[in-house]
């Protein structure tokens, strides 16, 4: 995930290195992704990965949605 | 606790405290066990998605959202200052220290200089941009690249 300038910035760098745009995030948003992602303290024995269900609100929750956002196999 | 447990806690106590994750020469003193035991333990930790290992010497590569070797991501707290693995991680690092960091990289396109100060309780009032390239489904397939 890397930082840009504005979206036609990102733009800019997709068409250079011939990939398709991804998702863009506000800082707003990928701070509030990253603050769920991090506040737990990863090092405690109790802690796992949150569960797909659990992910899947978070991305919601932050209007995350469409295929890219998907963490399931297509139709499922 | 059992190794895994121990190696871990160990392992993230250390990159909060310093910056970098421990190497497996330190994990093995803190455990009480010999390399081979700790390099055992680090692989089942990365299969679990909990560390990432560096492929040839097997020695960490990130504790999430912190990584063991230099990044376009410096993050500077009151404490140390250390590499962030991606955009998303670098803001993550004040989440996980509850404090507050400058952020000190360049925008991927055009190399011009980018300095975020991040704050543990709010986000940057900023109008840059993070990209994703690779779809949530995909991460983990080359979290490096990711």
């Amino acid at each position: 995930m890397l930082l840009f300038r504005s979206e036609e910035h990102v733009n800019r760098w997709c068409t250079q290195w011939q990939l398709a745009p991804g998702a863009m995030l506000s800082l707003d948003q990928a701070w509030r992704l990253a603050r769920a992602w991090f506040e737990a303290d990863r090092g405690a024995p109790e802690w796992k990965r949150p569960p797909l269900e659990h992910v899947e609100a978070l991305f919601a929750s932050l209007d995350l949605r469409g295929p890219f956002w998907s963490l399931r196999p297509a139709g499922k | 606790m059992d190794l895994d447990a121990t190696l871990r806690r160990y392992t993230y106590d250390v990159t909060l405290a310093t910056g970098a994750p421990p190497t497996i020469a330190a994990l093995a003193v803190a455990s009480g066990q010999d390399a081979e035991g700790v390099r055992a333990a680090l692989r089942r930790l990365a299969a679990a998605r909990i560390l990432v290992l560096q492929p040839v010497s097997g020695e960490i590569l990130m504790t999430p959202p912190f990584s063991a070797v230099p990044t376009p991501f410096l993050v500077t707290t009151a404490r140390h200052q250390s590499y962030a693995n991606c955009a998303w991680d670098a803001l993550g690092v004040p989440i996980m220290m509850r404090t507050s960091a400058r952020v000190v990289t360049a925008c991927a396109c055009c190399g011009d200089a980018i300095t975020l100060d991040v704050d543990a309780e709010a986000p940057p009032p900023r109008t840059e941009i993070v990209h994703f390239a690779v779809p949530a489904a995909k991460w983990w397939d080359d979290v490096v690249f990711t």
